[in-house]
C-alpha cells in the first residue's frame, strides 16, 4: 500500500479517449433522416391530393386541387396591393399585418409575463395576491373576451393585439412562475454556501434554471397567440390572415382559403420549431438522449 | 499543522427537527448534540442512513435553522452560510448549465477573495488536477459519470481554500482505487493548510484512516453515541503499518459494533 498513489495515475488526456466520428453514410443519414422522411411524406401527400382532386369526382368548391392552392399561395405571396387600394387581395399584405401583430403581441406578453411570473415565484405576497386572478383568467376561454374587447376598442389593430397579448401571456406567466418554484433546492443551497446573496441567487441560479421553462411558456404562448390572431381578425377588421380566410370563403375562392391555412400551419410550425431549437440550445442538459 | 487548542466549531445541545406537514408532526432528526471541534481537527461522523449526519453539517453551514441549542463557529452563532465554510454536497449540487471549470469558479464569482484573475485560473487548474479531471474543463455535468461529478464538487469546495471543510460523503460514488488516492490528497491538504474538516462517511475504514476523532451517531433521534479518538500518527494514508496494526483492527471492530447496533434498529424500523 506504500506507493499506492503513484500507481493510480489515470491518463485523462489519452489522445484515443475522444475519437472523431467522421462523415460515414450512417452518420449523414442519422442527421438528415427526419428531414428526408418528412419531405417524402409531404410530397406523396400532395401528389395523392392532386390525383384525387383531378380524377375523383370532387367539387373544387370543397376541396381545390393542391396545385391550385400552391398557385394561389405563390401569386399571393409575390404580389402586393396597388397603392391606395382599400382591400388587398395579396396574401403577403395580410400575412405581414398578422405577423407584425403577432410579434407585437408576443413581445408585450413576454414583457409582462416574464417579470410577472418571476415575481410571483419569488415573492409569496405577490404570489398569493395575484394567483387567483392569473388562474381565473387563464382558465377562461379567451374567445369569450373578444366581444368585450371589440366593445372597448372597436375594430382596431389595438384590439387585435390586445387579444393576442391576453391569449399568450398566461402560459408565459405560469411557466416562469413554475420554473422559479421548482428550482432545485440543492442548487440554491450550493450557491448560498459559496457566498451568493439574494440578488446573485436570482441571476446565477433561479434565472438560468427558469430559462427553459420560460421558453416553453413562450412556445405555448405562440400557439395561443396565433389562435388569438385569427379569432381577432375573423370577428372584426379588414386586415390579416383571419380576415382573408373569411373573405375568400365568402367569395367561394377555396384555393385561397387553403393557401392561407397552409401558410398559417407553416408559420406556426416554424415559430414553434425555432423555440424548440432555442430551448435545446440554452438548456442542453434537459434533453440528454441516452437513457 | 498540528491541531490547536482553540475550538472553532461548538455545538451546544443542538437539536434539529423537521416539520412533517402532512402528519402535523415534528421529526426530531438530531437531539442534544454537544460537540467541540478544534481548529485543524479532522472529525468524521458515522451512523446509519437517516440518523442526521447531513442535518448536522447543514446546521454548521447555516443552511437549515436549528430548533434548539446552538452552533457557534469561532464563538459566533451560525445564522447563515459564510465564506469560511465550504461544503461538498452528498448530491453533488452542480449547476447543470455550467461547465466543470465554470462550476469550480462559482465561489470566485460569488465571493470577493481579492485574488487576481491569474491566480484564480491557476487555482482552478490545480483543483482540477487534484481531483484528476484535467481535460474535462469544458464538459458539462450531464456528460460526466457520478464519481466525476462528485470530484467536481470536491474541487469546487477546495477552490477557495476554506477554513472549514464540510464534506458530506465526498467519496461515496468513487471507485476504491481513486478513492484511496483522494483520501491521501485530502489528508495532505488538511495537514498542509490546517483546515478543519467535518467529514461524513459510511466507510469505517475511511473514518479511521482520516479522522482524529470518529463521532458515532445513533438512530432516531440522532444522538452522539460515542466519540472514538484515533491516535495514529500522520500521514497515515501511505503508511502500511496503520492498516495491519492491532489497534486498527480493534478500533474497526469497536466502531463496527457501535454502528451495527444502530443499523439493526434502522432495519427493524424502531
Ligand atoms: N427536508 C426534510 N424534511 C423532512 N425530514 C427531513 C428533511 N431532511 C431530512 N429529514 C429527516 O431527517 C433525518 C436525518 O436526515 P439526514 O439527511 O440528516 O440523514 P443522514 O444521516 O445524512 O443520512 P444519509 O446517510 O442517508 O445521508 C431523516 O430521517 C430524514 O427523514
Ligand atoms: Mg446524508
Amino acid at each position: 500500500m506504500a506507493k499506492a498513489t503513484e500507481q493510480i495515475q489515470y491518463e485523462t488526456d489519452d489522445p484515443n479517449r475522444i475519437q472523431d466520428v467522421g462523415w460515414t453514410f450512417k452518420e449523414v443519414w442519422r442527421r438528415t433522416r427526419g428531414f428526408v422522411v418528412t419531405s417524402v411524406n409531404l410530397i406523396i401527400f400532395f401528389i395523392l391530393w392532386e390525383i384525387v382532386t383531378t380524377y375523383g369526382n370532387i367539387n373544387s368548391l370543397f376541396l381545390p386541387k393542391a396545385s391550385a392552392m400552391f398557385q394561389e399561395l405563390w401569386v399571393g405571396m409575390t404580389t402586393r396591393a396597388p397603392e391606395g387600394a382599400v382591400f388587398s387581395g395579396s396574401i403577403l399584405d395580410h400575412f405581414l399585418h398578422s405577423f407584425t401583430n403577432l410579434m407585437t403581441g408576443l413581445a408585450i406578453a413576454m414583457a409582462i409575463g416574464i417579470p410577472g411570473g418571476l415575481l410571483m415565484g419569488g415573492n409569496k405576497y405577490v404570489e398569493s395576491i395575484l394567483s387567483p386572478y392569473v388562474w381565473a383568467l387563464a382558465s377562461l376561454p379567451r374567445i369569450a373576451l373578444v366581444p368585450l374587447f371589440i366593445l372597448f376598442l372597436g375594430f382596431t389593430t389595438t384590439m387585435q393585439v390586445t387579444i393576442i397579448v391576453i391569449s399568450a401571456v398566461f402560459p408565459i406567466v405560469i411557466n416562469a412562475w413554475a420554473g422559479v418554484k421548482t428550482t432545485e433546492k440543492s442548487l440554491l443551497a450550493a450557491a448560498k454556501v459559496f457566498g451568493a446573496n439574494r440578488v446573485q441567487l436570482y441571476y446565477k441560479v433561479v434565472l438560468p434554471y427558469t430559462l427553459p421553462f420560460i421558453i416553453s411558456g413562450i412556445q405555448q404562448g405562440i400557439g395561443r397567440g396565433l389562435i388569438g390572431v385569427v379569432i381577432a381578425e375573423l370577428f372584426g377588421g379588414s386586415n390579416g390572415l383571419g380576415y382573408l380566410i373569411q373573405r375568400s370563403a365568402d367569395t367561394f375562392n377555396t384555393a385561397m382559403t387553403f393557401a392561407v391555412l397552409l401558410l398559417l400551419i407553416v408559420m406556426s410550425l416554424s415559430l414553434i420549431n425555432f423555440t424548440r431549437w432555442l430551448e435545446a440550445k440554452v438548456a442542453p442538459w434537459r434533453n440528454v438522449n441516452h437513457l | 499543522m498540528p491541531i490547536s487548542n482553540e475550538n472553532i466549531i461548538v455545538a451546544d445541545d443542538l437539536t434539529i427537527s423537521y416539520d412533517l406537514h402532512r402528519e402535523r408532526k415534528k421529526l426530531i432528526a438530531l437531539q442534544d448534540i454537544n460537540l467541540e471541534i478544534k481548529k485543524g481537527e479532522f472529525v468524521v461522523l458515522v451512523g446509519p442512513s437517516g440518523c442526521g449526519k447531513t442535518s448536522f453539517i447543514n446546521a454548521v453551514s447555516g443552511l437549515i435553522p436549528k430548533s434548539g441549542g446552538s452552533v457557534k463557529v469561532r464563538g459566533e452563532e451560525v445564522t447563515a452560510p459564510g465564506p469560511d465554510r465550504a461544503m461538498v454536497f452528498q448530491d453533488y449540487a452542480l449547476l447543470p448549465w455550467r461547465t466543470v471549470e465554470s462550476n469550480i469558479r462559482l465561489p470566485y464569482e460569488l465571493q470577493n477573495l481579492g485574488i487576481s484573475e491569474e491566480e484564480k485560473k491557476q487555482r482552478v487548474k490545480n483543483c482540477l488536477e487534484l481531483v484528476d479531471l484535467a481535460g474535462f474543463e469544458k464538459s458539462f455535468p450531464y456528460e460526466l459519470s457520478g464519481g466525476m461529478k462528485q470530484r467536481v464538487g470536491i474541487a469546487r469546495a477546495l477552490a477557495t481554500n476554506p477554513d472549514i471543510l464540510l464534506a458530506d460523503e465526498p467519496f461515496a460514488a468513487i471507485d476504491a482505487m481513486t478513492r484511496e488516492a483522494m483520501q491521501a490528497e485530502m489528508e495532505r491538504i488538511v495537514m498542509e493548510t490546517g483546515q478543519t474538516c467535518v467529514f461524513i462517511t459510511h466507510s469505517i475504514d475511511e473514518a479511521i484512516l482520516l479522522g482524529d476523532r470518529v463521532v458515532v451517531i445513533s438512530y432516531r433521534p440522532g444522538k452522539i453515541k460515542e466519540i472514538v479518538n484515533i491516535d495514529f500518527p500522520r500521514p497515515r494514508m501511505n503508511n502500511s503499518e496503520v492498516k495491519i496494526s492491532k489497534t486498527y483492527a480493534e478500533l474497526r471492530d469497536h466502531i463496527w459494533n457501535l454502528v451495527k447496533d444502530e443499523a439493526m434498529q434502522t432495519t427493524r424500523g424502531e
